[in-house]
């Protein structure tokens, strides 16, 4: 399909024209850019770099019902994914529609999760080119992502100055472009390859990197390595690393129950907290952060791509950035590489 | 200013102890001006260590924060000395630590620095977002001085201290077996204008504040990890039974969480911000820290980790307490 122009202008009356859906964007909360429903236009905030949380939680919620019962009844109310309606992320990075790809290998492999399935089914994926990566630690370049990245996308959009170039890469991205077609024009000509040439500079500008080859095959034969000692050292435990991960998708389900009325809930769990492995004996195979680190970095980098052949690491750069004292993913592989 | 040799000297010194088991302080992060911890096992490895306000990390949460193995049958437990270094806010942690009997004074070595105050990360990072660095911070009068790539800018002081520095009482570490400087006097005094400002608020708009702030809560506990002060080895967050706080993230659980959180902290909470400074959604902790730290020495006069020896607020009792308050 030949790309269209979306000028800037019209943007607000295509939020609105999409606010008919579940209509998720950036959105700022105080100074924190994070993905949040809208019911109106300007609550959207599309000049951002990257969010803080990923959107993952739309697709895969932190918390959410898979059936309600109640005590000593047997029926069990199962939720049905599918009121939640026709879901649109607008203005998401390409890195995170990436990862989205990479889970949805996890959620259709051995058990099809009908929760998570039904939800991408019903969610079409605008992304944004990112014209400057958001940050100096961005290395999707290095696990075959790029800033200007089409993979799990349905619409990609580029940032051309006054307007957007609209580019519809799927069926969904196609239905979306024809619903839309009143708000959009022919792309003036040249555009797409001057898209190109800004996807290159873009690549150029993201300055870290890792050479990925080697590494899964090498992480098993690392396992008693002193490495994992030295570089969890200053590790507090906290889940910020794998909670902000686009491709993370450890899940923990618990019941509820008040008063009788009672849900089966899903929620995330990090293999970073202590109780993550914690057996009801009260042995735990990963008693220390050390053996929770190397689980960490093996399960993305080794344990992933040996079953569904791709890395679960999209070099987004959030656990770097966030990390309270500095762990660096980077820095972990780097020295995977040496040892 | 710490002068790096004399730092690095005396870290040899003590790491090439018999009775001292590894070091904690400060080196070189992995891009932009970061600093972080540094873990020291042997004096060949003491070059990497520094010191300057790019050292935000308080320390002493890796003493209680060691996750102890049993000792396999017929070996000995290691009970040789940590060292570790702390600024005078770190250094009030260590003090409310040992007043709770989290350890023995002669179980650690403290390095004490004096401290001129630290940066604010963020405000270096989102000044300086395209430095891979490693670039180096250093205070020059009442100016930071950034040197990377080859690079020198100054920025005035004002522009990239941390808040919790702007009312720091205590610069001077109150604790240390060895002090790296010479004592820096109190450059700040803390008038509580901002909790002030947040009582003054009704109730009303308290609760939409803090709506908006808690909502925001993914419950990484990651301000519960860096808390010097929060060790317990059975977290009641974690417990599944009885299950006092729901794992599911929703306003009221993260409410519940958070208001816990504070209230542990009454009485405790040394004001080292770490908290806050770790929130990947920067939820402002410290305000509600503040509040019950303000309150605390409103009614007690009591101030948490500044007198060695003295016991813990909430644990001690006075035949003499008037206790006005309950009749």
């Amino acid at each position: 399909m030949a790309a269209k122009k979306l000028s800037k202008e019209k943007v607000g009356e295509v939020l609105q024209e999409l606010s008919k859906f579940r209509l998720i964007t950036p959105v700022k909360s105080d100074d924190v850019v994070i993905f949040r429903e809208i019911a109106d236009p300007q609550e959207a905030f599309l000049d951002y770099g990257n969010s803080t949380v990923p959107p993952k939680k739309v697709v895969f919620p932190q918390t959410e019902t898979l059936f309600r019962f109640t005590l000593g009844n047997p029926e069990l109310r199962e939720k049905n994914v599918e009121e939640e309606g026709t879901t649109v992320i607008f203005g998401l990075r390409p890195c995170d529609a990436r990862a989205m790809s990479i889970v949805d290998k996890l959620f259709s492999w051995d058990f099809e999760d009908p929760y998570y399935l039904k939800r991408r089914e019903l969610t079409t994926l605008v992304g944004m080119a990112c014209v400057q990566p958001p940050s100096i630690n961005c290395f999707c370049t290095s696990l075959g992502g790029s800033p200007f990245g089409k993979e799990g996308l349905d619409v990609l959009l580029v940032d051309m100055g006054d307007h957007y170039l609209f580019q519809s890469l799927t069926e969904k991205g196609g239905r979306l472009e024809e619903m839309l077609s009143s708000y959009l024009e022919e792309a003036p000509a040249g555009e797409e390859e001057k898209a190109s040439s800004m996807e290159e500079e873009a690549k150029a500008k993201i300055i870290r990197s890792i050479d990925p080859q080697g590494i899964p095959e090498k992480l098993p034969s690392l396992w008693e390595h002193p490495l994992w000692k030295r570089v969890s050292d200053s590790c507090l435990g906290c889940g910020i690393c794998t909670y902000l991960c686009p491709t993370c998708h450890c899940f923990d389900v618990q019941d509820e129950v008040e008063r009788g009325e009672g849900r089966r809930a899903r929620m995330w769990d990090s293999c970073m907290f202590c109780e993550y492995t914690l057996h009801a004996s009260g042995h735990n195979p990963r008693p220390t952060r050390k053996e929770r680190t190397r689980n960490r970095i093996s399960h993305k980098y080794s344990y992933y791509p040996k079953r569904f052949d791709v890395i679960a690491c999209v070099g987004c750069g959030r656990c770097i950035n966030l990390c309270p004292v500095n762990i660096d993913i980077l820095e972990i592989l780097e020295q995977v590489v040496e040892a | 200013m710490v002068d790096r040799n004399k730092l690095r000297e005396t870290a040899k010194e003590i790491i090439s102890r018999e009775d001292v088991r590894e070091l904690i302080g400060y080196r070189a992060g992995t891009y932009g001006f970061r600093a972080r911890p540094a873990f020291v096992y042997d004096p060949g490895e003491v070059d990497q260590l520094i010191f300057t306000p790019a050292c935000v990390n308080n320390l002493a949460t890796y003493i209680t924060l060691e996750e102890k193995l049993p000792v396999p049958r017929g070996q000995e437990p290691d009970l040789r000395k940590v060292a570790v270094m702390v600024k005078g806010c770190d250094s009030r942690a260590l003090i409310q630590q040992m007043a709770e009997n989290a350890y023995d004074r002669d179980r650690i070595l403290v390095i004490g620095i004096p401290c001129t105050g630290v940066v604010d990360m963020d405000k270096v990072q989102a000044r300086f977002p395209d430095v891979l660095g490693p670039g180096e911070i250093a205070q020059e009068g009442d100016k930071f001085v950034l040197i990377y790539d080859g690079r020198r800018e100054e920025v005035p002081r004002e522009e990239l201290l941390a808040d919790k520095c702007r009312r720091c009482r205590y610069p001077t570490p109150l604790v240390y077996d060895v002090l790296l400087d010479e004592e820096v006097a109190p450059f700040a005094s803390d008038d509580y204008s901002d909790v002030e400002a947040l009582e003054a608020r009704s109730q009303d708009e308290k609760w939409a504040y803090w709506e908006e702030k808690f909502s925001r809560c993914i419950r990484c506990y990651s301000c519960r990890n860096v808390c010097p002060m929060c060790y317990c080895n059975d977290c009641i967050l974690d417990r599944l039974r009885p299950q006092w706080i729901r794992r599911s993230v929703d306003i009221s659980e993260n409410t519940v969480f958070h208001v816990a959180r504070a209230y542990h902290l009454a009485g405790r909470c040394i004001q080292c911000g770490e908290c806050q400074r770790v929130c990947p959604v920067e939820i402002p902790l410290m305000e509600l820290n503040r509040k019950l730290y303000k309150d605390v020495e409103e009614l007690y006069d009591f101030e948490p980790g500044v007198k060695v020896d003295a016991p813990p607020l909430l644990s001690s009792y006075r035949p003499d307490d008037p206790e006005d308050f309950i009749l």
